[in-house]
């Protein structure tokens, strides 16, 4: 085998191996997008041609699914997770960047420790604290646990792209006469604005599809959406038409979330120091 | 407008000295630029003027002001970064009209203010882009722009010409000292290129270790060293050091040469400093010594003759029109009259 053809044959491994990951990933999404739209007598059967219906999406929002309360909810939770979230976040992430601080390697270490530990391990404890303090089955409790999944995550990736602004710069506007207040909103939030954007936006996702808290912690008034899937099981088995309507009711926003990411990930990634 | 006054700063990092306990008193609208090699403490003496650096010890005044415990922006100083220190999401205008902003000078007067500051370094073309869209000099005349935009009381530039091309330095260069002498504002310039020293100065502190060598005019830095390592920073091609000793009136080379008279005492070790332009290069025979040319360059303005002497390297200056080649034998006179002494030991000069 020459070397141009080994060269060719490895392309197409690649390219084989591309398709097989894509197919794995994609067919199920294709799967419930389809299954939305068809009527419950379609959806067991494997075709690709049936008459679409939208009547599915009508279901879901009436009695006794009520899917509306829940998309309201998950909507609540991770907008206030985010609001809260990224200020406090940037303000951590600037003191990490910029100052010396006693022991920093190490807080930062903990901070990122605390993902470490298995959601399981501790849900119970959570769970006898909500119930003491009042917190559970509400929309307080849940934006809480979120703030404490999404946090460490959203303090090293912000932290990253202060980093990445020149120290000069912000020297410069100190001496222009700025306090170190003006120099961060004037300075370092403009210029890291494409970096918070993509926080803002991962730590959406994340509190949006969160799962295992919210199962255990809300039971009526403050169910998320992932939750509400759990909703579509009937007497005569897993209506797949309705939790697929569900399904695709969860996952347009990320669509938009995910395409909104790629534009700016790029600019944060390129924003690039004056030199 | 104002003087700067250090008093005994000494700035340390654990155990590393940045700044060993040094004074200096910088007068009202003086030009004066701290020069040496890197990590000599230079750009850290003046960032401690600016207030980005806490000293350890010591006392910084400008003016009459004690200004040790001064936020940067308190101090009335403007500041021109090596990297610029741009704002690369404001236009050139924002970016000069930002110290006025953030100041709180009116409106109506920011607009003036930043086309006048924009034309005196050539910029007004440019007010709408961003940074991104300007070359290196042009982004280099921005932060000059910013800085004269105010009047402040001191000007600090750290390196402002070091990331230029080398022709565009040359301009820069006396841009800077036009402006300099139309402003008439105190001014501390570190560098580390001792032509930029010698041409834009009133004085010059020459430092190493964090140790100030020598503070004194461009002419005495260059004439008159205070010691081995001035000698051997300041000049182009640096000043020749030749190891020998001192005997009967005469200086006498490690390697035995009795080369030039010298009117001083008798010592077992010295180094004689001379500088290319003071020796002359003559025909064979016709100087003091006989040496052979190691190399030959011709540098258009004049040339410039590496000679072997005995275990060293001397470099001399040449007329323009000299061609000679390589192991060519020239006679070499030293000028009497300038030459310099040095003791090895404790690398002071030892007065003639």
């Amino acid at each position: 085998m020459t070397g141009r053809q080994r060269k060719q044959l490895w392309a197409a491994v690649q390219t084989a191996l591309i398709l097989i990951a894509m197919f794995i990933m994609l067919v199920p999404i294709l799967w419930i997008f389809l299954a939305a739209f068809k009527t419950h007598v379609d959806v067991y059967q494997l075709k690709l041609f049936f008459t679409p219906t939208l009547e599915n999406f009508g279901i879901v929002f009436d009695d006794p699914y009520r899917l509306g309360e829940k998309l309201f909810n998950s909507t609540v939770v991770a907008l206030v997770t985010v609001i809260i979230a990224i200020p406090v976040a940037t303000l951590a992430a600037y003191s990490f960047s910029r100052f010396s601080m006693r022991g920093e390697t190490m807080m930062l270490v903990i901070i990122l420790a605390t993902q470490f530990v298995p959601a399981v391990v501790i849900i119970l404890p959570f769970f006898v604290m909500f119930r003491d303090i009042g917190l559970l089955d509400t929309r307080v409790g849940l934006i809480l646990v979120n703030l404490a999944i999404v946090m460490p995550f959203a303090i090293w990736m912000i932290k990253g792209f202060i980093d990445g602004i020149p120290m000069d710069t912000e020297e410069a506007a100190m001496v222009d006469g700025s306090s170190r207040l003006q120099v961060i909103r004037n300075i370092v939030l403009p210029m890291a604005a494409p970096g918070l954007l993509t926080s803002a936006i991962f730590c959406f996702i994340i509190a949006w599809n969160e799962f295992l808290f919210a199962l255990i912690l809300t039971n009526k008034n403050a169910v998320t959406l992932p939750i509400g899937l759990a909703l579509f099981k009937g007497e005569e088995g897993d209506l797949w038409n309705l939790l697929s309507a569900a399904g695709i009711i969860i996952m347009a926003p990320m669509f938009v979330l995910a395409l909104m990411i790629r534009k700016y990930f790029v600019q944060g990634m390129t924003m690039g120091a004056v030199r | 407008m104002a003087e700067i006054r250090l008093d005994n700063l000494t700035k340390r990092w654990g155990d590393f000295v940045g700044v060993d306990n040094q004074s200096l008193h910088i007068r009202d609208r003086e030009f004066l630029v701290l020069l040496g090699p890197s990590g000599c403490g230079k750009t850290t003496t003046m960032r401690m003027i600016a207030g980005l650096e806490e000293p350890t010890a010591g006392e910084i005044r400008i003016g009459d002001r004690l200004v040790n415990d001064d936020l940067p922006k308190d101090r009335d100083v403007a500041m021109v970064f090596q990297n610029y220190g741009l704002y690369p999401h404001m236009t050139i205008f924002e970016n000069i009209a930002y110290p006025l902003r953030v100041r709180g000078v009116a409106k109506s007067d920011i607009r003036p203010r930043v086309e006048k500051a924009a034309e005196q370094v050539e910029l007004t073309e440019f007010l709408d882009r961003k940074p991104k869209a300007l070359s290196g000099g042009q982004r280099q005349r921005v932060a000059l722009a910013r800085a004269i935009v105010r009047t402040p009381k001191v000007f600090l530039m750290d390196e402002p010409l070091s990331n230029l091309d080398a022709k565009l330095r040359v301009t820069m260069r006396a841009e800077l000292k036009h402006l300099s002498r139309e402003l008439q504002i105190t001014t501390v310039y570190v560098t580390h290129d001792q032509i930029e020293a010698m041409t834009l100065a009133d004085r010059v502190a020459v430092m190493k270790h964090g140790v100030i060598q020598q503070l004194g005019t461009p002419d005495e830095i260059y004439n008159d060293p205070a010691n081995l390592f001035v000698a051997g920073f300041i000049g182009s091609p640096a000043m020749n050091l030749i190891d020998g000793s001192v005997k009967d009136g005469m200086f006498v080379t490690t390697g035995g040469t009795r080369l030039v008279k010298i009117d001083a005492q008798d010592r077992d070790a010295a180094i004689l400093g001379v500088r290319a332009d003071d020796m002359q290069v003559h025909e064979a025979g016709q100087g003091d010594i006989d040496v052979k040319i190691y190399a030959f360059e011709n540098t258009g303005e004049s040339t410039l003759l590496t000679v072997q002497w005995g275990r060293q390297r001397v470099i001399a200056r040449g007329d323009r029109h000299l061609r000679k080649d390589q192991n060519d034998v020239v006679g070499i006179s030293l000028n009497e009259d300038h030459l310099y002494l040095f003791d090895p030991e404790t690398e002071n000069r030892i007065r003639i």
